[in-house]
């Protein structure tokens, strides 16, 4: 299986106002299509930070990330940008656009991409099929359950046909019950459409469902285990 | 993304915010309006002035009056006085083709259905006839040795309604009386007058005859008001060049030891548009003030909105969104509103301009007899609002929305995603 991310070496240093913070102190490590992994670490150990390095929401400040065969640590804004299509990013938050129903949110992306109307219209119906949302496609994300919502921010990251699926603490918001489903969606997503899937989370429950996990700490992995 | 698509985006966060986004809209509306009414006012104005010029004008005749500079002729104090040999002075002047003293006095004629303030004006017929073209009848004839009374009228004096109500017919015979003071009395100064023509209408405004204007000749008109002087001398020149007529005017002041000032109606035209282009300018000063204020109140929005929305553009910056898209949303948003308030602004501003244009030709109607030459002291004013006006007011209300969005909306763009995502 070819290699879809390609994290070398990578570090991340902020300015705390004078005072360089570092938060990934060099990480490196690969992951290849078709494969579910989880990022497990608790906060402050850099995770999300690293998140979104491979969101292509920001650039390392030394060291290579390559997402699908680009490094983007050359990349300027506009290309950064162009490269997050290629990333299927689903938010801690949801992040809906509460003023759209659950069919626009999910065809934002595609408008961002200047798709034609009627391909949008199929895609965006596909996409929310695919998290079991079909019949709720007119809702308003503010008259949709917790759950209904991440499923909608999953259908919105995956209508780009992203090169894999990156997930910020997917269950962090939901209930045991919906954070059972939605992990139960996900598993789903990877085995039967054999979509790549990073999962960024603090969860144990979580990675425990993930064939493999790296563990990171102090801005750094401590390990990359298979379960 | 697609045009089409930002728009549609654009107006949807409009939609959401519709109290607020209508104030601002408000703004732009008010300041459209305003420019749209002045401008189609001003343009009304000047429409009615130079249609009631060009009717009656004749450029290469200059007016000579006694009182040397001040504004238009007025102002400038003189003894000096004209008499009405003193045509033969200025037609020895070289270019000068003819001249004719006029006198002029409010009488007040009395009619069979009213009794009319009106200007009675003595002239030589035939040298009139000669200086001024707008000087022919309709009805009856200029005599060519009229005898004593025989009078030519302004066509409003024969037809004032415009509605086939005549005040008086060809060959009626009417009395005109001024007052004079003798004691503590005032006594009528009686003059019959027999209507023999009756003039071609000839607009409101410019020299020489006029619509409201009674025209006797002038030895009747000097032995009646008892006087010797005239008002002024009404000079044809050999050409209508501007700067012939300079020459020859300063030629003809030089002659009266610069006791008297020479107007001309080009010289006149070319004032009263500069004071209307100041006017215009002004107004339009007024307009545009209003708009800043609205520009600014854009601008306010916009920053109020980027604040707002700070977490949104994180969202759409994370879908892939350039920098230049969020800038689009942003100007689109600015557009629509400079476009509703270009559009609301216009309709307004057509309202109130004609409004306006109502108001000001209440005033106007007959009257006005006693102004020199008889002008009419007003005319009707139907405002003007040309599309080209209506697409220039349309484009500059969009334009400054756009331009005060500038900045908010080059902030938004510039914001990073993750930063942008991390704002509550």
């Amino acid at each position: 299986m070819s290699e879809i991310l390609q994290v070398q070496n990578a570090t991340k240093t902020y300015m705390m106002g004078e005072i360089p913070v570092k938060a990934l102190r060099g990480v490196s490590f690969s992951i290849k299509k078709g494969e579910l992994v989880s990022v497990l670490g608790p906060s402050g150990s850099g995770k999300s930070t690293l998140l979104n390095l491979i969101g292509a929401l920001d650039r390392p400040t030394d060291g290579t990330l390559i997402i699908d065969g680009t490094d983007i640590s050359t990349l300027n804004d506009n290309q950064l940008a162009e490269k997050r299509k290629q990333v299927g990013f689903v938010f801690q938050f949801f992040n809906l656009i509460s003023r759209l129903d659950a069919k626009a949110n999910v065809e934002l992306p595609l408008m961002i991409s200047g798709i034609s109307r009627s391909e949008r219209k199929e895609r965006v119906t596909d996409s929310l099929t695919k998290v079991g949302l079909a019949e709720r496609m007119t809702h308003k994300s503010s008259e949709l359950s917790g759950g209904e919502r991440q499923r909608v921010a999953v259908a919105r990251a995956l209508v780009n046909r992203p090169a894999f699926l990156l997930m910020d603490e997917p269950t962090g918001n939901l209930d045991s019950k919906t954070a059972q489903e939605m992990m139960d969606l996900v598993v789903k997503l990877n085995e039967e459409l054999q979509m790549t899937v990073i999962i960024v989370t603090h969860d144990q429950e979580v990675s425990a469902r993930t064939p493999r996990t790296l563990r990171m700490r102090d801005g750094l992995i401590v390990s990359d285990e298979v379960n | 993304m697609k045009a089409r698509d930002t728009l549609g985006y654009a107006f949807g966060a409009i939609r959401l915010r519709k109290l607020r986004s209508g104030l601002t809209t408000l703004g732009i509306v008010i300041g459209i309006a305003a420019i749209v009414a002045l401008l189609s006012f001003t343009q009304g104005f000047q429409v009615a002035i130079s249609g009631t010029f060009q009717e009656g004008l004749s450029t290469d005749v200059v007016t000579v009056s006694p009182g040397s500079g001040g504004f238009m002729g007025f102002g400038g104090e003189s003894d000096f006085v004209f008499y009405e040999n003193d045509t033969d002075i200025v037609e020895t002047v070289d270019g000068v083709v003819i001249s004719a003293a006029t006198v002029s006095n409010t009488v007040t004629a009395e009619f069979e259905l009213m009794d009319r303030m009106l200007s009675l004006t003595g002239v030589d017929f035939a040298a009139y006839e000669e200086l001024y073209s707008t000087f022919t009848t309709e009805l009856g004839e200029i005599p060519a040795s009229p005898a004593d009374g025989e009078a030519v009228i302004g066509y409003y004096l024969y037809d004032p309604w415009d509605n086939g109500t005549h005040l008086v017919e060809l060959g009626d015979t009417i009395n005109v009386y001024y007052s004079v003071r003798n004691g503590t009395v005032l006594e009528p100064v009686n003059l019959t007058i027999s209507v023999v023509g009756i003039m071609e209408e000839i607009g409101s405004f410019g020299f020489g005859p006029s619509d409201t204007g009674m025209y006797i000749t002038i030895d009747s008109a000097l032995n009646y008001f008892d006087t010797e002087e005239v008002d002024s001398l009404a000079v044809k020149l050999e050409s209508d060049d501007e700067d012939f007529i300079v020459a020859i005017s300063e030629e003809i002041e030089e002659l009266f030891l610069n006791e008297v000032s020479v107007t001309s109606a080009t010289a006149l035209l070319g004032t009263i548009s500069s004071v209307l282009a100041i006017v215009e300018l002004l107004l339009a000063g007024i307009g545009g003030i209003s708009l800043l204020v609205a520009g600014i109140g854009i601008m306010n929005i916009m920053i109020v909105s980027l604040m707002e929305r700070t977490r949104e553009i994180g969202i759409l910056k994370a879908l892939g969104a350039k920098g230049k898209t969020v800038l689009a949303i942003f100007l689109a948003e600015a557009s629509l509103i400079g476009l509703l308030g270009g559009i609301f602004g216009i309709g307004l501003g057509a309202f109130l301009a004609n409004l306006f244009g109502g108001m000001m030709g209440g005033f106007g109607g007959m009257g006005g007899g006693g102004a020199p030459n008889g002008a009419e002291s007003f005319m009707s004013i139907t405002p003007v609002v040309t599309p080209i006006l209506a697409i220039q007011a349309l484009l500059f209300g969009i334009g400054v929305s756009v331009l005060f969005a500038l900045w908010p909306a080059y902030r938004a763009s510039k914001l990073m995603p993750v930063d942008a995502l991390r704002s509550e």
